[in-house]
């Protein structure tokens, strides 16, 4: 045996010896994970979904809304406008600085939201539509390796941080080993009690202009509401658009123009 | 035979005020008598108080609703918020039904809900104000009289910036600088500089977003409210329910959307605290006679008072607050110049000056300040979760406040706010067959896969999900603007409260419940099956109850009070037969050796019996009489005196302050034969033990 099979047979001994080790993430390899399923989702200039929203509940006419979600991930903005049904369409939500407004035209009044609001009466929350800022918000810990379905996951368990308001403080989330999408997220209280499940079966990418790169989005969110059994909710990202919205689209005044 | 029975009387009657025995046992039956007759009178009044205060004010004689309902009608409301009823379709189809009925005199159509409101904090609602303002500007061009509100307006916002910057430099010496960020701070410095309000009206709307954002956030004092309301065909509710009756504003005019506030729900709530906290320590210290030296609660709403004037402080604009200045100074003497001392100084109140300030708060500051949060004759906007799970907000002017006589103090019925139909039909939010549709219609297009939550992972991420994690997505181009555009056709606010409905438009749609008055009262029971039976017969699946269990929690409860009272006088009942059955054994033991020479000389058992009783009984017939005649003198007493209701619960049971309670007849027979019951009852023994007695046994008992 050569000098050099006996260096590679060590090597390969070192490496299966240290295999087990290797899988679990750094504190830093964890919040570069994190930075990174946020870039993917971010796009550097504005952004604008067609949505689709459906709401179970026990004993209830399923819910559907159609709106129309804008972001200027840039200066932290978000507004969600409903378009279907009828009944519904004026109806809107806009994030500014940290509020989070809402507005209803058949009453013509702006009513500032917390973080817990269900978005619509849906089991969705703001953040479902917002720019993903997991990196910004949380601070990660590895939890380990698990099958989900046909795809192995990383598991992360992320403690919001200090002072940083979120609708759940702590979240767990099962990351896919080769792409990096989220696959599964558990939303928890402060008491530990588990809130909400969501699964995101399907992703997409779009190339974008002004980010130079992919643009990575959710086709479909599954929510599943743990204290309301019963209740779940199905978000339908339809179609993106990556050009550019009108300067003052972020505003009370233009959302309240959409209606008159 | 009848000698025999004169004999006996005069036994009786010899022996009714000689023997103590018999005193004592007609003195028990004496205060039975009282008890029952007073007892039973009270009762009877309370009892009829409260179901007049519960029929006359929402629940009518009988309620009818879905018989699918989940839970049972609760028109009070009941433990853990709103019964889950199913609703009914069309009133105007059950109506019909109803009223055939000989015995129906109205049929009102009802269904109750209830909605968290948010008022907003002090600035959110002036910034509010003043948006509507510039809104108003950019429409129809700017008249002096807006400009004037505007700048008005303008300054008010200036003073609660100045005022926030105070609060902030305070704090910041108790608590450390971390309590507010440096963006905090930045933002209160700008808006406190000349330069943003000069340049202000450049940009008017992009301002008032600034102060909205950045600062009106810094004052955490909005309130959630939670509203409960009952919609109704308001006009005739009002002919229908005479418990009910205006207190300020105007009725809804006919028609049209509206609401009327309760009088107590609008006192508790929506009025100022500091006002509302003074129109309870003076009630507390006139009605009730407590001392604010003695009284810890008192002490507290003094207490509150004098620390917590940030409210009325935010509410002053610059010149407003000036004169609240000088008329504080004046009524005080003093030479402060800050508001918020002067306020601390002024509600520093104790049993000397109490009456004064009360009279100079309403007569100096009152007018300087908006002492409801809603004044009547705005709208009150009304957020709820719909049937269908939807978030449903209205418009809804508020026309005046009302009160159930009788039930003004019941924090239950007092939390009831009526509301015109249409606007109850908009918050519950039923689904037409069109809406339906629609949503059926964009639930089609969506495609979504119904997935089971309990394999939802190995149908969404398995081998056979066709799932992937990475796909192209095609560039979409969104048009929003043609989608938006002609959508917009939701109902007009503006039209909406100007609209006038007919009667069946009113009639025709949803309602939860229905409220029947009979003609004659007496004859519930029967009219209750009948309508039973009439609505099964139409087809229509509907429960039919009475008042008492439709009023829910507060029917139990008054349910629970009668079956107290009951018990209690049962319980004096069987202590009392007790006693008097004692007494007689007692008597009876006494008198063996009367009982034994007169059967020695040939009395027979019977008479024995007889005496024994007839005695008995001519004790019941005396003392039950004197029993009775009391007990109607302290009724009649009472009745014209009327008995005051010293807590809120009473005032519930006495439908009103006093209850004025009267006797009947009915009273009296039941008093009379329920006496004469017990005592033959209590008799019995003692008199066949009197019929064993022996002459010869009664030769060998000692004196």
């Amino acid at each position: 045996m050569s000098l050099k099979s006996v260096m590679s047979a060590a090597v390969l001994a070192v490496a299966l010896l240290s295999a087990p080790a290797a899988l679990a993430l750094a504190p830093a390899e964890m919040v570069k994970l994190l930075a990174t399923i946020d870039d993917r989702q971010r796009n550097g200039g504005d952004y604008k979904a067609l949505v689709y929203l459906e709401q179970k509940e026990k004993d209830k006419t399923d819910t559907v809304r159609e709106a129309f979600v804008y972001r200027r991930d840039a200066d932290d903005k978000l507004m969600i406008l409903f378009s279907r049904p009828k009944t519904e369409a004026g109806k809107g939500y806009l994030r500014l600085d940290k509020n989070l407004w809402s507005y209803d035209p058949n009453v013509g009044k702006w009513e500032r939201r917390t973080e817990r609001e269900r978005i619509a009466g849906t089991d969705s929350r703001r953040a479902d539509f917002d720019e993903s800022r997991l990196a910004e918000e949380y601070d990660p810990s590895f939890e380990g390796e698990g099958k989900l379905g046909k795809y192995t996951a990383n598991m992360l368990t992320l403690k919001a941080k200090q002072g940083v308001d979120v609708a759940y403080p702590v979240i767990k989330l099962w990351v896919d080993k080769d792409t990096t999408n989220v696959l599964k997220r558990e939303e928890y209280a402060l008491s530990g009690r588990k809130m909400r499940t969501l699964l995101y079966p399907r992703w997409k990418k779009l190339f974008s202009e002004s980010k130079g790169a992919d643009v990575w989005y959710p086709e479909e969110i599954r929510i599943y509401d743990e204290v309301e059994k019963a209740n779940s909710t199905v978000i339908l990202i339809k179609s993106i658009d990556l050009r550019s919205l009108e300067a003052n689209l972020f505003t009370k005044a233009w959302l309240e123009s959409k209606s008159r | 035979m009848g000698g025999h029975f004169r004999l006996l009387l005069q036994v009786a009657f010899r022996n009714l005020f000689t023997s103590k025995i018999n005193l004592l046992i007609g003195g028990i039956i004496f205060l039975g008598t009282l008890l029952v007759v007073v007892g039973g009178a009270l009762l009877d009044s309370m009892d009829s108080a409260m179901s007049r205060s519960i029929i006359g004010s929402v629940a009518g004689h009988i309620q009818v609703y879905s018989d699918e309902s989940k839970d049972e009608l609760g028109l009070f409301g009941q433990m853990g918020g709103e019964p889950d009823l199913a609703a009914v379709d069309d009133f105007s189809r059950i109506k019909p039904v109803l009223e055939k009925h000989p015995n129906v005199k109205t049929v009102v159509p009802m269904g109750t809900s209830g909605a968290l409101i948010t008022s907003g904090n002090t600035v959110d609602l002036t910034l509010a104000r003043l948006r509507d303002l510039y809104k108003k500007r950019a429409e129809s061009g700017e008249t002096p009289g807006l400009r004037e509100n505007i700048d008005s307006l303008k300054a008010h916002v200036r003073q609660m910036v100045a005022l926030m910057e105070e609060e902030m430099a305070k704090s910041s010496v108790l608590l450390s600088d971390t309590a507010r960020s440096p963006e905090e701070k930045e933002a209160l410095a700008r808006a406190r500089s000349d330069a943003f309000w000069s340049a202000f009206e450049s940009d008017p709307f992009g301002s008032l977003e600034f102060l909205e954002n950045r600062i009106a956030p810094q004052i955490p004092d909005g309130d959630m409210l939670y509203l409960r309301y009952a919609g109704t065909d308001l006009d005739r509710f009002q002919s229908t329910f005479d418990r009910m009756e205006l207190v300020d504003g105007q009725p809804v005019p006919k028609g049209q959307r509206g609401m009327l506030l309760s009088k107590f729900f609008y006192e508790q709530y929506l009025k100022l605290k500091t006002a509302r906290r003074l129109d309870l320590i003076q009630q507390e210290l006139e009605l009730n006679k407590k001392t604010i030296a003695r009284d810890p609660q008192l002490q507290r709403w003094v207490k509150e008072n004098q620390t917590q004037t940030r409210e009325i402080v935010f509410q002053l604009d610059p010149i407003k607050t000036r004169l609240a200045v000088e008329r504080l100074q004046k009524v005080l003497g003093s030479q402060e110049p800050k508001l918020d001392k002067l306020l601390s100084a002024f509600f520093a109140t104790d049993d000397a000056n109490f009456d004064t300030r009360y009279k100079q708060f309403y007569a100096e500051l009152a007018p300087l300040l908006e002492l409801y949060r809603l004044r009547l004759g705005d709208s009150l906007t009304i957020t709820a979760f719909t049937k269908s799970g939807y978030v449903q907000s209205v418009n809804v002017k508020v026309y005046g406040t009302y009160q159930f006589k009788g039930l003004e103090k019941s924090a239950l019925a007092g939390a009831l706010n009526l509301m015109d139909l249409m606007s109850f039909r908009d918050l519950y939010g039923y689904l037409t067959a069109d809406k339906k549709e629609e949503l059926a219609e964009l639930q089609k297009q969506s495609g979504v896969k119904a997935v089971s939550r309990e394999d939802a992972e190995s149908a969404l991420f398995g081998e056979d999900s066709g799932n992937t994690l990475v796909a192209e997505a095609t560039p979409g181009l969104i048009n929003d603007q043609d989608t938006l555009h002609g959508a917009m056709d939701s109902l007009r606010r503006d039209d909406l409260t100007k609209r006038v409905y007919s009667q069946s438009e009113i009639e025709q749609g949803v309602v939860l419940s229905a409220a029947v008055i009979l003609k004659d009262p007496e004859k519930l029971q029967q009219t209750l099956a009948e309508l039973k039976q009439s609505a099964t017969d139409a087809g229509l699946k509907l429960r039919v109850v009475s008042w008492q269990q439709a009023a829910g929690i507060i029917g139990q409860f008054v349910l629970l009070a009668k079956l107290v009272l009951y018990a209690a006088v049962f319980i004096i009942f069987v202590v009392v037969l007790v006693i008097i059955n004692n007494a007689m054994m007692m008597a009876t033991l006494q008198r063996v050796r009367e009982v034994g020479t007169m059967r020695a000389i040939g009395a027979q058992r019977g008479f024995v019996l007889g005496m024994v009783l007839v005695e008995t009984l001519l004790l019941g017939l005396v003392f039950g009489a004197g029993g009775m005649l009391l007990g109607s003198g302290i009724m009649a007493a009472l009745g014209s005196a009327g008995i005051p209701a010293g807590n809120e619960a009473l005032y519930f049971f006495f439908s009103g302050p006093r209850l004025y309670p009267s006797l009947s007849a009915g009273n009296l027979i039941a008093a009379f034969i329920i006496v004469m019951v017990v005592s033959a009852i209590s008799t019995l023994y003692p008199a066949f033990l009197a019929t064993r007695v022996s002459p010869l046994q009664a030769m060998q008992t000692d004196e």
